[in-house]
């Protein structure tokens, strides 16, 4: 089967941030969430995919198709929106959806005005008189309707009120029924990403430092607190993300769990009292810290 | 980078620049030709106040086509939204070079075209021709000048600085001609007369807006980022 994308050796470089080399994969049909914080590259990353800026060394292949030299090929059967695009403010919505129609001859008018219905958008309304909420709904609209094949989310819900961002989530969630179509998004809102994504990537400063099934790497991670005189050595261990004390209590959170390391846990003194899963935000909190913990230590 | 052109998404990309701006290009024209009745109306103050309103005209149209149409697309972040339709980097920069040669071009054919038909259908001397198509020429080439300071340059002060900068290099342009004997003494006659002078600066104007034009498509295509 093609890959929705595959990226290889892939670096860029703006003062002073760097993407080091990176290799990615994405299976079609398969909905990713890239989490990091700001300035780790996701949208460097969807640029790069998007062939809005060019890789300084690497390949890029999207649906089966080399970029930038197919860029115009690959464009057709992809959606970009993103939280720094813009529409046309002095032109309405109807002007905009008749404008992507001459690029798109897979343009769905009728999913268009669903779309128009769904998220209570005026078609006749100028984009300089809406909301940042009705911007963000009319530019999903317009990647929406063309029916990508990829599509591209950068923080798509970010800026939105509850509502809207329901809205918005609802919509996502009925494209991302179509099991032909894959997605890649990046968002700041782990729960977004822990309830819509079947991949998870991290990126931390220009790396990529996890990616892998949403369900095998949240079950690997564990929350286990107990009591006892654990030795400091065990924050070393490779399975160990972050060891903390509480007075008595000792709270530990693995990154590999398992059996063996509970018995050798045990044997370090530890006695387990709870040993809980962890959400995708208290793993990305940890990984971060790490991270930065890190590359001060090497600084 | 695949060298076929995708014609109808150039096409298209030029109808929407041109139906973002044609109000105001049409504004732009309609005091153009008011500026123009002034100057035919041949009296002494009705020309110079024809006169300097035809070229402040130029010089606005010049800047809002390119102001508009390529550095707010930046500002305003609307170019990312066009570099994600299925557009190559040659399709968008054939597209805005012809968009903003239309979107200049046009209100500047129909200014130049009537400011040379007054100058020879009234009783303003015909041998100013050679001013009135000098001072066009210059035009172009300031307008060619700032469209590759836009296309190259981000930042805004660099590009606020060519346009005015190489609007404004009118005046001494005036001042240089009026000092050459064999161009300056036919005004005031109904002779049009073409000095060698006359032609030599005529054809430096042209060949440097064509080169200015070449080198923009020749550093667009090497760019990297598109957004």
């Amino acid at each position: 089967m093609t890959p929705a994308f595959r990226l290889r050796g892939v670096s860029k470089r703006y003062e002073p941030f760097v993407l080091e080399a990176l290799d990615l994969d994405l299976p079609e049909g398969q909905i990713m969430g890239l989490v990091g914080v700001n300035g780790a590259g996701k949208t460097t990353l969807l640029r790069l995919l998007a062939g809005l800026t060019l890789p300084d060394t690497g390949s890029v292949e999207v649906l089966g198709l080399a970029m930038p030299r197919e860029q115009v090929r690959v464009k057709q059967q992809l959606g970009l929106a993103s939280e720094d695009m813009r529409l046309y403010g002095s032109q309405t919505l109807a002007w905009h959806m008749d404008f992507m129609r001459r690029f798109y001859p897979e343009w769905d008018a009728a999913y268009a005005q669903h779309l128009l219905r769904r998220f209570d958008l005026r078609a006749e309304q100028k984009l300089a008189g809406c909301s940042h909420g009705q911007r963000v709904k009319a530019l999903l609209l317009l990647t929406l309707a063309r029916r990508p094949r990829l599509l591209l989310l950068d923080e798509p819900t970010t800026g939105l009120d509850p509502v809207a961002r329901a809205e918005v989530l609802e919509a996502l969630a009925e494209v991302l029924l179509d099991e032909r179509r894959s997605v890649l998004f990046s968002s700041h809102q782990t729960q977004e990403v822990e309830r819509l994504a079947d991949r998870i990537g991290f990126l931390h400063a220009g790396r990529l430092l996890a990616c892998e099934d949403k369900e095998s790497y949240l079950g690997r991670w564990r929350r286990l607190v107990g009591q006892g005189s654990v030795d400091e050595l065990v924050s070393g261990w490779p399975e160990v993300a972050q060891l903390r004390r509480s007075g008595s209590q000792i709270e530990l959170r693995v990154r590999e769990h398992g059996e063996a390391l509970l018995q050798r846990l045990a044997g370090a003194g530890l006695q387990l009292r709870q040993c809980e899963p962890m959400s995708l935000e208290e793993i990305f909190v940890t990984t971060v810290r790490n991270e930065s913990r890190r590359e001060g230590a090497l600084a | 980078m695949s060298a076929a052109l995708n014609r109808p998404a150039i096409r298209a990309l030029v109808v929407k620049d041109w139906q973002l701006f044609e109000k105001q290009l049409a504004a732009y024209v309609l005091a153009g030709i008011g500026a123009l009745a002034l100057i035919g109306h041949a009296q002494r103050w009705s020309f110079y106040v024809g006169s300097l309103m035809l070229i402040i005209i130029m010089v606005a149209v010049a800047c809002f086509a390119v102001s508009t149409s390529l550095l707010n697309e930046r500002k305003d972040k609307t170019l990312a939204f066009v570099m994600s339709l299925p557009v190559s980097p040659l399709d968008f920069y054939l597209a805005k070079l012809i968009g903003n040669l239309i979107t200049f071009g046009l209100p500047f054919l129909i200014l130049a075209g009537g400011a040379v038909a007054v100058t020879l259908s009234t009783p303003v001397p015909d041998g100013l021709i050679t001013l009135v198509l000098l001072l066009c020429a210059h035009q172009l080439l300031a307008f060619c000048l700032s469209l590759c300071v836009a296309m190259q340059v981000e930042s805004e002060g660099w590009n606020i600085f060519a346009m005015i900068g190489s609007s404004v290099l009118i005046n001494p342009l005036m001042a240089g001609l009026s000092q050459i004997p064999d161009i300056a003494r036919h005004w005031p006659t109904n002779e049009v007369v073409w000095s060698w002078q006359a032609l030599a600066i005529l054809a430096a104007q042209l060949l440097l807006s064509l080169a200015l034009l070449g080198y923009t498509s020749w550093r667009h295509l090497r760019k990297q980022a598109f957004y």
